[in-house]
């Protein structure tokens, strides 16, 4: 008979440790069954939380084999197929304090997730007895941020929360304040993206883990760029991330392709770059990588390019 | 020991609802106990809406005809003047909801959208796609972290403390750190939802709806009112009886049977998939039993077709149930029909509250909303739509209701208080010690089976009989139940031993509810009394806890303006 | 076989020995690559920051240069310009208004987005088109003794429903190449981890761990050589090296290989050829060594 071996991390407050145990295989199972029955049928001390088990309440999110899953919600065959493998080994998400076993807090995420007001500020087009009119189309704008559950997938996965000292907003929280932002019903769209920006916003890495998670597809990178982009619309273009992405757009327009030796010093300013990057581009002229007086000329075609700018600048963002 | 003015026990729509109108008053300490994160809570799960006659859809619509169509599906068991009062209130609460931030789906107007639903004479049902429980949940959650409500999650009604009649507060435990708390109160509310898991696994709700606050409430004498009215939505997936949206039927769905007839035909001529949930759990069930449904025993089911409604209606207005249809039974409702079967649902009974307008219940002090307790507002049957509604409609009330008690009483004396919480403390220990016994998820699921079989969608004496005699021989056995975690932090054991003795508890308030009404009335279908009985039983049950003996008296029930009729849909 | 060739900055400026390398593996395994005239930088994931129409449109006019040469595809050896490249195709092939509208926006350049050339990187081609057998053949000196650990680099594998071309929780197609050239790949933690490069300005001490986490990880795997198909991922691991190593107590130094260099030197190619003297990292001494260079 076909074994499944399961690895559990355990905490109990003081020491960890892995724990394993086994079920017999059973086709079109979820996680969360296996967690079950390991539970039910061999050890009551294990603890994990779940509750409705159709990926509406958020509480079962683990990770299986290093990747963050909701455990009602993901097919055993699908993990299994996927790691091609009949060992799993289950830990708590990352980024959380662990409570006990998979059980996390979230209590701290949510005391960080109030600066960004994750609340309607109610615009003067409202009130408590009527409401508002909203058309369709603006409904659609927060129909898909709502859809978060906070089940913490996103954040588990998250590669800068992984490395950051706990400032960096969970894609969750970006999320929120990105909801509120974009609500027509909303009358301070910039409290909740103030607190963003003041909190580390360019530190994404675009590595797409957070959107490729979400269990319900909310499409949280692009939040973050509307957020970048409603950040350098409110003046915020004075910081290493806004100069950053402006080297680019403005490189490609001039002459359609970057200037890496000049990136820092766009980035930076020249001071910094000089102080800092300076071993780091002697590094790479003495290996040849960087030539210091390549200066690209503009590409073949350049002037459709600006016209795209243009086009851009006058048409789509009037 | 804890003290504050008011205590809210559950953080789903009733509860939080309740701590935003009770912690107004700047001058209350208020505090919030839930045993889970609160968006976590059962709520989140309604997805289909929330009735109000706004009259957007249908300017024809109003409070009038909520009203009528609320009694109406209760099988004329609710009590009119609470009907009343709900639905006269509920459009300005949608309208409160809309200002907090719900994100209401909305209609060419920019207006909050309404969708037609099972018993409705009018398209009411405001909603926002097909998550409308989870969206009113955390729109609830932001404005409670706005108003920096005083949260206690993983925390764990133990019981409450009632000495001479008097309300003294209550005992709960710390689940993160295995601490049993007394806490002291003026008044509470009880929000802690149903108890479906008496059907443990073919039950639509969250597996954590074990009716604590309810069995806390039965033990210090709060009758429990018509424990028997357990609705069984029609549309349970068929494998494991996660809930598809009534917006399914609402959105045009049909139902079919092995023979391809869409055979709602037979028992609701005219509204057809839109007869409400009772008709229509019975009418599956009248298919499969007579050989008209797909496979066979617990794996019985007929279709429920949406194909005709296109992929885009679908994907509009259904794309979380399709979801659901895809991840859990593995079908696309686009291109395959979905095979379900009726899945306990809802709990028209609970805690018995006396006074509608401030939810209180006949100890002062105690007052509750939700799901745990029975206004009643959805007497015999609870028509879609009307429970979110009835959950943050007689939670803000609750809330209003416990604030006011809060200034009316002082605290008592903490005597009972403090023995109770020494008693808790006594047995989580003894619990924590005992190496054997019986395991505790077989009583839960030998439970679940007798209450399936035999006080479930049909029902007669002599099947109701042998589980009231199971639920006996059970209670007996769980005096033996040993939880096996010797850990004092975070024993999740030892909260499911608490919960599996709640959920007999009130199993026990059901068989014994529904062997009593010798009637067939809303989701109470007899066969051995297959009519409704106005004369012997349109009345409230009541069932007292008195130890091993429970003792049942009925109520009358309040009639204001609609005289029982047959139903008809 | 021919296709449409998409460098990207880093080939041109930073990262010029993966276009040598490149060219001459393509050169020896037959395949024509007609590098676009006139391409632009893809945005590198940081232009839609500032307008997302704009990182879509000049895309749109990238891809358009290789639909007019008449090939089936373009082909990238970067995970960031295959990423930027796919997304843009993907929002203008699912969505007719936004097509319209950018394809209003190329009326300076003269052409038009049609949505008939696919975009795909080197590695996929190898193993979807010319196949691992055709390539086994060509291996005049396997590569048998060499550990390498494979760093896939976000960009090729996420999201999946723009990506696809494998699971992205356990893809395999860098482990199939190594197998075809004779390496054994080793399994380190890193395996699947993000480089950091693109918030390397303004995250600069987070993606410094980060560099160290991934070099060290497959130190102690065991690994001779860290292989990745990103140009981006490669000067984070390599160039950033240094820097990295000052956060860490353990010596993290791993030389950092472009795909490209590992299948040029199974091809036979040397060392100098494929311009593999340039990292900041030397990786010479470790190919002398496992593979007995001279």
């Amino acid at each position: 008979m076909r074994k499944i071996h399961f690895k559990i991390k355990r905490f109990d407050g003081n020491k960890e440790w892995y724990q394993d145990y086994q079920l017999a295989y059973e086709k079109g199972k979820t996680i969360l069954w296996a967690l079950t029955s390991i539970r039910e049928q061999f050890d009551p001390t294990l603890v994990f939380t779940s509750a409705c088990r159709h990926a509406i309440c958020g509480s079962c999110g683990v990770k299986v084999n290093g990747s963050s899953y909701l455990a009602c919600k993901t097919s055993l065959d699908e993990v299994l197929d996927t790691f091609k493998t009949d060992y799993l080994t289950f830990e708590p998400m990352g980024s959380f304090e662990v409570i006990k076993d998979l059980a996390v807090a979230w209590e701290p995420k949510m005391e960080k997730m109030e600066k960004v007001k994750p609340w309607l500020i109610p615009s003067v087009e409202g009130d408590v007895e009527g409401g508002f009119i909203q058309s369709e189309e603006d409904f659609h704008h927060i129909a898909s941020p709502t859809d978060c559950i906070l089940c913490g997938i996103c954040a588990s996965e998250c590669n800068q929360l992984a490395v950051n000292d706990g400032t960096y907003l969970d894609p969750f929280i970006l999320n929120r304040a990105y909801r509120f932002a974009v609500d027509s019903r909303d009358g301070s769209p910039e409290e909740h993206i103030r607190p963003v920006i003041e909190n580390e916003l360019w530190k994404c890495m675009h590595c797409m883990q957070c959107a490729t998670s979400c269990p319900k597809g909310i499409p949280l990178t692009e939040q973050v760029a509307f957020l970048r982009q409603e950040s350098i619309r409110m003046g915020e273009v004075n910081n290493q991330g806004a100069k950053h992405a402006f080297a680019f757009v403005n490189d490609v327009r001039t002459k359609g392709r970057l200037n890496e030796t000049m990136l820092p010093i766009k980035t930076d300013g020249l001071f910094k770059t000089a102080t800092t990057k300076v071993p780091f581009a002697l590094r790479m002229i003495k290996k040849g990588k960087i030539n210091p007086f390549h200066m690209p000329k503009a590409v073949e075609g350049i002037k459709g390019v600006q016209e795209i700018y243009k086009y851009a600048e006058e048409v789509e963002n009037r | 020991m804890l003290k504050y003015d008011v205590v809210i026990v559950g953080a789903g729509g009733a509860g939080m609802m309740s701590a935003l109108y009770a912690s107004k008053d700047p001058n209350l300490s208020v505090a919030v106990l839930s045993k889970i994160f609160p968006t976590r809570s059962h709520t989140g799960a309604a997805q289909g809406g929330i009735n109000a006659a706004m009259g957007y859809r249908d300017a024809t619509d109003s409070i009038e005809k909520h009203f009528r169509d609320t009694v109406k599906g209760s099988d004329f068991l609710a009590d009119q003047d609470a009907v009343e009062f709900f639905t006269t209130h509920m459009p300005e609460l949608i309208s409160e909801l809309d200002y907090m931030g719900v994100p209401f789906s909305r209609d060419e107007n920019g207006r909050v959208a309404q969708r037609p639903f099972g018993g409705a004479s009018s398209p009411r049902t405001c909603y926002s796609a097909d998550k409308t429980g989870h969206v009113i949940l955390h729109a609830l959650y932001e404005q409670c972290l706005k108003n920096k409500v005083n949260f206690h999650n993983d925390w764990y009604l133990l019981s409450l403390s009632v000495d001479k009649g008097k309300f003294q507060g209550l005992v709960a435990m710390d689940i993160r750190t295995g601490e049993i708390h007394a806490i002291q109160a003026k008044s509470v509310v009880i929000a802690t939802g149903g108890f479906g898991r008496v059907y443990w696994s073919r039950t639509t709700n969250a597996i954590n709806m074990t009716g604590d606050g309810t069995a806390a409430c039965f033990d210090v004498g709060i009758p429990i009112k018509d424990p028997e009215f357990v609705q069984f939505h029609p549309t349970g997936l068929a494998s494991t009886g996660v809930l598809l949206s009534e917006a399914c039927r609402g959105e045009g769905g049909y139902l079919i049977n092995k023979d391809g007839e869409r055979f709602m035909a037979r028992y609701a001529p005219e509204k057809m998939e839109l007869g409400p949930r009772d008709l229509v759990s019975r009418s599956i069930e009248t298919e499969i039993k007579e050989g008209r449904g797909f496979g066979d025993g617990m794996g019985s089911y007929v279709l429920m077709d949406l194909r005709h409604l296109g992929k885009e209606k679908i994907m509009e207005r259904l794309p979380q149930v399709r979801e659901l249809a895809m991840d859990f039974e593995g079908v696309d409702l686009i291109t395959d029909p979905v095979p379900i079967r009726p899945s306990c649902h809802y709990m028209m009974g609970g805690i018995h509250v006396s006074d509608y307008k401030t939810c209180a219940t006949p100890i002062e002090g105690i007052h509750a909303a939700g799901e745990c307790c029975a206004v009643s507002i959805h007497g015999a049957n609870r028509l879609g739509g009307n429970s979110v509604a009835d959950v943050v409609l007689f939670g803000k009330y609750a809330g209003l209701g416990a604030r006011d008690t809060a200034k009316k009483r002082s605290f008592t004396d903490a005597k009972k208080l403090q023995q109770d919480a020494e008693n808790w403390v006594k047995k989580f220990k003894k619990m924590r010690e005992k190496k054997t016994g019986i395991n505790m998820f077989e009583i839960r699921d030998k439970m679940a089976e007798t209450m399936w079989y035999n006080v479930g969608i049909f029902r007669t004496e002599k099947e109701m009989q042998k589980a009231c005699d199971t639920i006996e021989v059970l209670l007996e056995q769980f005096k033996e139940a040993y939880i096996g975690d010797s850990s004092e932090k975070y024993n999740m054991a030892f909260i499911n031993y608490v919960e599996i003795g709640n959920l007999l508890k009130l199993a026990k308030a059901v068989a014994m509810g529904a062997i009593n009404r010798k009637e067939s009335r809303g989701s109470h279908s007899r066969g051995d009394y297959p009519t409704r009985d106005d004369e012997k039983f349109l009345k409230h049950t009541l069932i007292h806890n008195e130890g091993k003996k429970y003792r049942l008296e009925y109520s009358p029930v309040t009639i204001t303006k609609y005289q029982p009729e047959e139903r008809k849909y | 076989m021919r296709y449409a060739f998409f460098p990207g900055c880093t080939l041109e400026s930073a990262e010029e020995e993966l276009m040598i390398s490149t060219l001459k593996v393509a050169e020896a395994l037959g395949i024509e690559l007609i590098e676009l005239k006139g391409w632009t930088c893809c945005g590198a994931s940081h232009i839609q920051d500032v307008d997302d129409f704009l990182a879509t449109s000049i895309n749109a006019r990238n891809i358009a240069l290789g639909e007019e040469l008449g090939v089936s595809k373009i082909i990238t050896v970067c995970n960031t310009c295959t990423l930027m490249l796919r997304t843009a195709k993907d929002k203008l092939d699912r969505n007719d208004n936004l097509k319209t509208r950018v394809n209003e926006s190329l009326r300076g350049t003269g052409m038009q987005y049609k949505g008939n050339t696919e975009v795909t990187h080197l590695l996929w081609m190898l193993i979807e088109e010319y196949g691992l057998e055709n390539l086994r053949k060509k291996v005049v000196r396997p590569l048998t003794g060499l550990k390498v650990a494979n760093f896939y680099g976000c960009h090729i594998l996420m999201p999946p429903k723009i990506m696809g071309f494998e699971n992205h929780r356990n893809p395999q197609s860098m482990e199939m190449v190594a197998e075809v050239l004779g390496a054994e790949s080793v399994e380190f933690d890193q395996r699947l981890a993000c480089c950091g490069f693109h918030s390397v300005f303004p995250a600069e001490k987070e993606v410094m761990g980060l560099t160290g986490m991934n070099t060290l990880s497959s130190k102690t795997s065991g690994a001779d050589c860290l292989v990745t198909p990103c140009p981006l991922c490669q000067m984070q691991l390599d160039a950033y090296q240094p820097d990295a190593q000052k956060g860490f107590k353990e010596d993290i130094t791993m030389p950092i290989l472009h795909l490209p260099q590992l299948i040029g030197l199974a091809l036979g190619l040397s060392p100098e050829e494929l311009a593999i003297q340039r990292h900041v990292v030397d990786a010479i001494p470790m190919l002398r060594r496992s593979l007995q260079l001279v």
